[in-house]
């Protein structure tokens, strides 16, 4: 768990009320019916508890009593037990990479990753679907686990203003230990800008689950979408300080551009052949279209 | 190939040929930029450096391209040239006319201006010698000639100097005469030759390149020996018109009338009109059209020559007054269009005679038209006291008959009989017996004066020194001599006028009136008023160490100084025009110089010179020995400089 601040910052700073307002009618959806623990409002293919009748069938020993239907029991004279669709809760695990990459980089990622998470959180949040949020650099650096319900939009502030800072990032570890901790089915959105120097192919792949939506959100800047360097120059890298020494010449900045559309389609390609969405944002943009937008047709949002 | 300046090269190579190599090895200092991620740019760089052909060799590329650009540049900066000739290195003489009609202005600027330029080019093409070794370089030595030569530079192998040399010749005013010259430089190439060691005195072959229109007065006498001379002929044109005459004479019976005789020569193929302008002190006294026919080619017998012209003015102008005649229409040649002349005051001359009493002498200075004759006795005339005798200048002319003065008065004499001391002429025995056997009858003095008839029973033997000047000789002996001595002039006649036939002659009164002319009016201040082009001007009775200052037509002022003989003389007379010769408490003297020389103002340019028969042929403008390679180089180092930096543009590296 993360340190409490001093002084909690609502919600409201990240988000505006009118975008608050607009993200109360929308809620988390699962392109899978997925199994929950509570009766939430949510359809299962789990029959259960609920008031919607889904079927009979013979009752057998150690059958709950309660669930006998007596009138059919009354004109047949056989016990037959009375089922109900369970309406179930959603898990909504959002991954947020608060490394250095984001953090230090230039263009405001760090701000924009924040406001999409909790943008996504409260969404989750109003419609009482469960929500774990975890922050992820060189492993997994924070996790506020199983908020529910409006009044958790405070813990929800609270753990997206204290993130840790300034790690590198590995990718890998953060969703081993995900993995490993993770149970049950849900959404798991992904927030990240996805230049990983290992990769990300084996992680994501973790992450993949016949029980789990997998929601992969890629958020770079304008610095790295259409970079406005001369010169001869020396790069380097935030993380772990690597060095590249460029001269800036047309032919380069053409194909770094080239780049980093293959690099972007690449992960594009990735998702969509394992039943993952992608989404491409950059934080020059206002998270609110992305929101009200973009996330609502690509399905994660209704 | 050869280099003109290797050491430039090679002190320049020195030094930035270890620069660059040494930048090169320094790393690029690179502006720090923080990124999220290098990622995609290590990517981008290895694959943009994986694509590019021959990436391995590109830094190599780079540099090779910068040391080739650079060498391109040193080996420009060395100067290599092409030897277009071949063999030993040469010497030339490059003789430079700088007379009058090089002056001319048929080609632009002028004709020396054409010359010195054609001589330039020699001068840049002189081949150095290799680093000291080898072969040696050519050599050069520039003299500059009108009647007398100037060594402006002597051999060098020093292109500047050379130039420089080339650069400083003026023109002048006077005629061009080559021997001097060729004297001149036969002279330093043998004194150099002589200073080296034999075999290389031989390889080394004078080449005498000679820039001129070709208008040389000597060259029918001139030979060359074993030189090869190269002939570069400099003018187009011939169209000129000059004063060749001009004469300014006082009437001898009315001495406020003047005449004034000038003739025009015509030069050109075509009869010219010309306003002849007179001019006295300044003032234009009057302008006449002249009609002057062509320039006659000699065809046949009848020798060609200038169309001349003449004219006389004829005016009142009853004092001293310089006179100028001038030839109004534009020409080629501006030196001639204007003559001077000094036209003296109407004077009449005071004389002294002194003698013990001799009737013949007596008449015929009576029959001179004098101001004032007086006699005086030798004892009367040594008591007086010659300083004032000097000082008041009492008298032009003092007649010695027979009569040797311890201390005469500094002055002009006319002596008779003895020499006396104070004209530094010794004596030594009488000779009996003698006839003049050659006079010189050009001079003044003896102008219409017959000396055939004349016979001396008794006669002085003199002992001239060197700058005394014979006028009539004896068999043996000066028969009349001309001196210079001690501020005075005396004109010796060393015998005693009675012991000879010559009162009997009427050669005798002719010789008494000429001589006391001469010596009064222009021997003494006045005279030599008219002079040639480089003729000195001479000045004596002068006190010993007295500063003149003379000032030459272009204004400039020339400070000299009189020797211990009370003499000077000035011969940079070069340019034509009014001199005025100042000397401290005496009124300015002017003296004219003239071209008035025909020759010269036919400023026709000879297509070939002929030496002793020998014809050299013009061989145009020199053709360069040298083919300079510098700008091609230089081209070629711009073109490198611009491929490095298109590669250095294209080149990503890590």
């Amino acid at each position: 768990m993360t340190e409490a601040p001093a002084q909690p910052r609502r919600l409201g700073d990240l988000l505006s009320q009118d975008f608050l307002t607009r993200l109360d009618a929308l809620d988390v959806m699962s392109r899978r019916i997925l199994q929950g623990k509570l009766q939430g409002e949510r359809r299962s293919k789990q029959r259960g508890r609920s008031v919607e009748f889904a079927d009979h069938r013979p009752y057998a020993v150690g059958d709950d009593l309660r669930l006998i239907d007596w009138n059919t029991f009354a004109r047949l004279d056989q016990l037959f037990l009375k089922l109900f669709l369970e309406e179930q809760d959603l898990t909504v695990h959002i991954l947020l990479d608060c490394s250095l990459s984001l953090s230090s980089g230039q263009g405001g990622k760090d701000a924009f990753a924040r406001k999409l998470a909790a943008a996504l959180g409260y969404v989750a949040l109003v419609n009482n679907n469960r929500l774990t949020l975890s922050a992820f650099a060189d492993g997994l650096a924070a996790q506020a686990e199983n908020l529910r319900g409006r009044p958790s939009t405070r813990r929800l502030a609270e753990f997206l203003f204290s993130l840790p800072q300034g790690q590198a990032s590995d990718f890998d570890k953060a969703c081993r230990q995900f993995q490993a901790a993770r149970s049950g089915s849900g959404v798991v959105i992904v927030i990240s800008d996805f230049l990983f120097k290992n990769g990300y192919e084996d992680a994501l792949t973790r992450l993949l689950s016949p029980a789990y939506d997998l929601y992969a959100i890629q958020v770079l800047s304008p610095q790295e979408i259409q970079p406005e360097l001369t010169g001869d120059l020396r790069l380097v890298d935030v993380e772990d300080g690597e060095i590249a020494e460029i001269t800036v010449t047309a032919p380069l900045m053409t194909h770094y551009r080239r780049m980093l559309a293959a690099y972007c389609d690449q992960l594009d390609r990735f998702c969509a052949r394992r039943g993952a969405a992608y989404v491409r944002a950059s934080s020059a943009d206002s998270v609110e279209t992305l929101v009200l937008t973009t996330l609502r047709k690509r399905g994660l949002l209704k | 190939m050869n280099f003109l300046a290797p050491w430039t090269a090679l002190i320049a190579a020195a030094v930035s040929v270890p620069l660059l190599v040494l930048l090169y090895f320094l790393k690029l200092r690179r502006r720090e930029v923080a990124i999220s991620s290098t990622l995609l740019w290590r990517r981008a760089v290895q694959d943009l450096q994986v694509n590019a052909p021959f990436q391995r060799l590109r830094r190599n590329l780079l540099l090779l391209l910068q040391l080739l650009a650079l060498a391109a540049m040193l080996a420009a900066l060395g100067q290599p040239v092409v030897r277009l000739s071949m063999g030993p290195g040469k010497r030339y003489v490059l003789l430079i006319d700088r007379s009058a009609s090089m002056s001319a202005t048929d080609v632009s600027p002028t004709r020396l201006d054409q010359a010195k330029r054609q001589a330039s080019r020699i001068a840049a093409s002189l081949r150095a010698s290799t680093l000291g070794l080898g072969e040696g370089g050519d050599q050069a030595m520039v003299v500059a000639f009108d009647e007398q030569a100037r060594v402006m530079c002597n051999f060098t192998s020093d292109r500047r100097q050379v130039q420089a040399a080339i650069d400083a010749i003026q023109p002048t005013d006077g005629r061009s005469r080559l021997g001097e010259a060729l004297t001149v430089a036969r002279a330093f190439a043998g004194s150099q030759a002589a200073g080296e060691n034999s075999e290389s005195a031989a390889s080394a072959a004078v080449q005498i390149e000679l820039f001129s229109d070709g208008r040389i007065a000597d060259a029918e006498e001139l030979d060359l020996p074993g030189g090869a001379i190269t002939f570069h002929r400099i003018g187009l044109g011939g169209d000129n018109l000059a004063v060749v005459a001009l004469q300014a004479r006082r009437s001898f019976e009315k001495s406020d009338q003047v005449e004034i005789f000038a003739m025009v020569a015509n030069f050109g193929p075509e009869a010219r009109t010309t306003d002849l302008q007179l001019s006295l002190d300044g003032a234009i006294r009057s302008v006449r059209r002249l009609e002057v026919p062509a320039f006659r080619t000699p065809q046949g017998r009848s020798g060609g020559g200038p169309g001349l012209a003449s004219l006389t003015f004829a005016l009142s102008q009853p004092s001293q007054a310089v006179v100028e005649v001038r030839q109004t229409r534009p020409d080629l040649l501006a030196a001639d269009d204007a003559a001077w002349a000094v036209l003296p005051g109407p004077r009449r001359l005071a004389v002294l005679l002194v003698t013990a009493g001799q009737p013949p002498l007596r008449s015929a200075l009576r029959a001179c038209p004098f101001q004032k004759l007086d006699v005086l006795t030798p004892a009367q005339f040594d008591a007086l006291d010659p300083d004032d005798l000097a000082a008041q200048g009492l008298y032009d002319v003092i007649v010695l008959d027979n009569c040797t003065p311890e201390r005469p008065p500094r002055g002009r004499f006319l002596v008779f009989g003895r020499p006396p001391a104070a004209s530094g002429v010794a004596f030594d025995q009488e000779l009996r017996d003698q006839v003049v056997v050659d006079w010189r009858s050009r001079h003044p003095v003896l102008q219409h004066v017959n000396l055939d008839n004349l016979y001396a029973q008794r006669a002085w033997r003199l002992k001239l020194p060197a700058e005394a000047s014979v006028l009539a000789e004896f068999a043996s002996a000066p028969a009349l001599a001309l001196v210079r001595h001690g501020g005075s002039v005396f004109l010796l006649a060393p015998f005693d006028s009675l012991q000879t036939n010559w009162p009997f002659e009427p050669s005798f009164v002719l010789f008494c009136y000429n001589a006391t002319a001469w010596l009064g009016l222009e021997s003494g201040p006045q005279a030599e008023t008219a002079l040639r082009v480089g003729q000195p001007i001479s000045l004596d009775q002068l006190p010993p160490g007295q500063e003149v200052v003379i000032a030459d037509p272009d204004g400039h002022d020339h400070r000299l100084r009189a020797s211990s003989a009370g003499t000077l003389h000035f011969s940079a007379t070069g340019r034509a025009g009014l001199y005025t010769v100042q000397i401290e408490q005496r009124p300015p003297r002017r003296v004219a110089v003239n071209l008035l020389d025909p020759y010269e103002s036919r400023i026709a340019p000879s297509d070939s010179l002929r030496l002793l028969g020998r014809e050299i042929g013009d061989s145009g403008q020199p053709q360069p020995t040298n083919l300079e390679l510098w700008p091609l180089l230089a081209f070629l180092g711009l073109l490198l400089a611009c491929l490095e930096w298109v590669v250095y543009n294209r080149r990503a590296h890590l």
